[in-house]
C-alpha cells in the first residue's frame, strides 16, 4: 500500500475511487487490519490504496476529523462517500469498497 | 512462529465447558479461556432442578461436577483475559494485552454479563467516543478527554492519556483507592448521557456534566460485538444460526450469548453443537489445502 502524507493527501485522492487506512505504529488493531488491506490492495484493481501516519501527518487526521484508529475513508473525486471506524473482517472491506464501484 | 489451534473456546460456563469435551472427543487441538471458577453465575444458584440427570443439586455441587469432570478428560482452563478477536480470513487472531493466540475456528461462549451502553456510547463511536485509550490518545492532544474506569487497568491508561491532553477527567465505576496523577481530576457520580452534535460535546452525570471532547469507556466485560469487530448481532445477543454459526465462517457462539432462555442445559447442548460445528468446519478447511 502506497503511503500518503499530509501534502499528497489531496492529490492523491482527487481522481476515482481511493481507500485510504488512517493508522499508527502503536494500534494494535491497525496492526492486524493492515495485512488484511495489504491482500485487499492485491486483489482489487478497480480503486487505489493508500494510507497515511497520523503520528506523522496530525493534519490530516485533523482535516477528515478522524478520532479512533484505525478508520478506513473512501474518497471518490476527492470527496469522503463512506468511512469504516476500527477494525473489520476482509469480507465485510470487500462488501464496503463494492459499494462504491 | 506460535502453535495455531484447532479450535479456541472463549468462556468457561456450561456452553464453553460442554463445547470443550466435544473437542477433546473429536480430538481436536484446542484451548479453553475462562477462570478456575468456571462460572460465577453458576456457582451462585441456590438450587437446581432442571439439570437432566443430577436432581437436587445447588450451584457449588454442580460446579464441582463439571470440574471433575473437565479434571478427567484433562482439559485445562487458561486463565487469560481476551481483549479482541479478530478475523484475519483463515484464521482468528486473539489478543491478550500485547500477547497473540491463533486459531483455525473460535467458539464464543462467553456468557451474558457485560454491562449496557451508557445512552449515546453507540452513536458517537468513532465521533468522540472509544474503547482503547491508548490507540487514540494522540489524536486528542491539547483537548479535553474522559476515561470512564470501570476497574483498576483504566487508571494506568488514565494515566498514560493524561500525558498528552489538555486536561483529563477520570470517572471511577468502583470504590477504591485511585493511583492517577495529580493533574487528573476525579470525577463523581454515575453517567447518564454522551451528548453532541457531529462530535462528542458533553458528558451528562448524575451529579452535573463536563465539557469533553472524547470519551472512553474502560470496561470489565466486553459486548461481543466489540470483542469480534464484524460479527452480526441481534437484539443484544449474538446472532447464530441451528448449527450455532455466526455470519464470520469459522466463528461458532453457544449459550446466554446467543439469546434466551438463559439455561443451563440449554446452553450446555450448544456448546455441544457449536463443537461438532467447529470439527466440521475444520474438516473442510484442511480438504481445501
Amino acid at each position: 500500500m502506497r503511503e500518503i502524507n499530509d501534502s499528497s493527501l489531496i492529490t492523491e485522492v482527487s481522481n476515482g475511487v481511493t481507500l485510504v487506512d488512517f493508522w499508527a505504529t502503536w494500534c494494535g488493531p491497525c496492526k492486524m487490519l493492515s495485512p488484511v488491506l495489504d491482500e485487499l490492495s492485491k486483489e482489487i484493481s478497480d480503486i487505489k490504496f493508500g494510507k497515511v501516519n497520523v503520528d506523522e501527518n496530525p493534519q490530516s487526521a485533523e482535516q477528515y476529523r478522524i478520532a479512533s484508529i484505525p478508520t478506513i475513508l473512501l474518497f471518490k473525486n476527492g470527496e469522503v462517500v463512506d468511512k469504516i471506524v476500527g477494525f473489520r473482517p476482509k469480507a465485510e472491506i470487500e462488501q464496503f469498497i463494492k459499494k462504491h464501484v | 512462529m506460535g502453535n495455531r489451534y484447532d479450535i479456541a473456546i472463549i468462556g468457561s460456563g456450561p456452553a464453553g465447558l460442554s463445547a470443550a469435551l466435544n473437542a477433546s472427543i473429536r480430538n481436536k487441538n484446542f484451548i479453553v479461556f475462562g477462570n478456575k471458577d468456571l462460572s460465577t453465575k453458576v456457582t451462585r444458584a441456590p438450587k437446581v432442578n432442571n439439570y437432566l440427570g443430577l436432581y437436587g443439586v445447588d450451584g457449588k455441587e454442580l460446579k464441582e461436577r463439571f470440574k471433575t469432570h473437565i479434571d478427567s478428560m484433562g482439559i485445562e482452563i487458561v486463565e487469560e483475559r481476551i481483549n479482541a478477536v479478530y478475523a484475519m480470513g483463515d484464521y482468528y487472531a486473539l489478543m491478550v494485552n500485547e500477547k497473540i493466540y491463533e486459531a483455525s475456528s473460535i467458539i464464543l461462549a462467553t456468557g451474558i454479563e457485560y454491562t449496557k451502553p451508557i445512552k449515546g456510547e453507540a452513536e458517537f463511536l468513532g465521533r468522540g467516543v472509544g474503547y482503547c485509550a491508548t490507540c487514540d490518545a494522540p489524536l486528542y492532544k491539547d483537548k479535553i478527554v474522559t476515561v470512564i474506569g470501570y476497574n483498576k487497568e483504566a487508571e494506568e491508561e488514565a494515566n498514560f492519556v493524561s500525558e498528552l491532553t489538555e486536561k483529563l477527567y477520570y470517572l471511577p465505576m468502583y470504590q477504591g483507592e485511585y493511583d492517577l496523577k495529580d493533574d487528573i481530576e476525579i470525577l463523581k457520580g454515575r453517567p447518564l448521557e454522551i451528548i453532541g452534535s457531529d462530535f462528542v460535546e458533553k458528558l451528562i452525570l448524575t451529579t452535573g456534566e463536563v465539557v469533553t471532547h472524547g470519551v472512553f469507556v474502560l470496561k470489565d466485560s466486553i459486548s461481543p460485538g466489540q470483542l469480534v469487530p464484524g460479527i452480526e448481532m441481534e437484539e443484544g445477543h449474538i446472532k447464530v444460526d441451528r448449527l450455532m454459526r455466526t455470519n464470520l465462517p469459522g466463528c461458532f457462539a453457544a449459550g446466554d450469548c446467543v439469546g434466551k432462555p438463559y439455561q443451563y442445559i440449554k446452553s450446555a447442548g450448544e456448546g455441544n453443537i457449536a463443537s461438532l460445528s467447529a470439527a466440521s468446519y475444520l474438516d473442510k478447511l484442511s480438504s481445501k489445502k
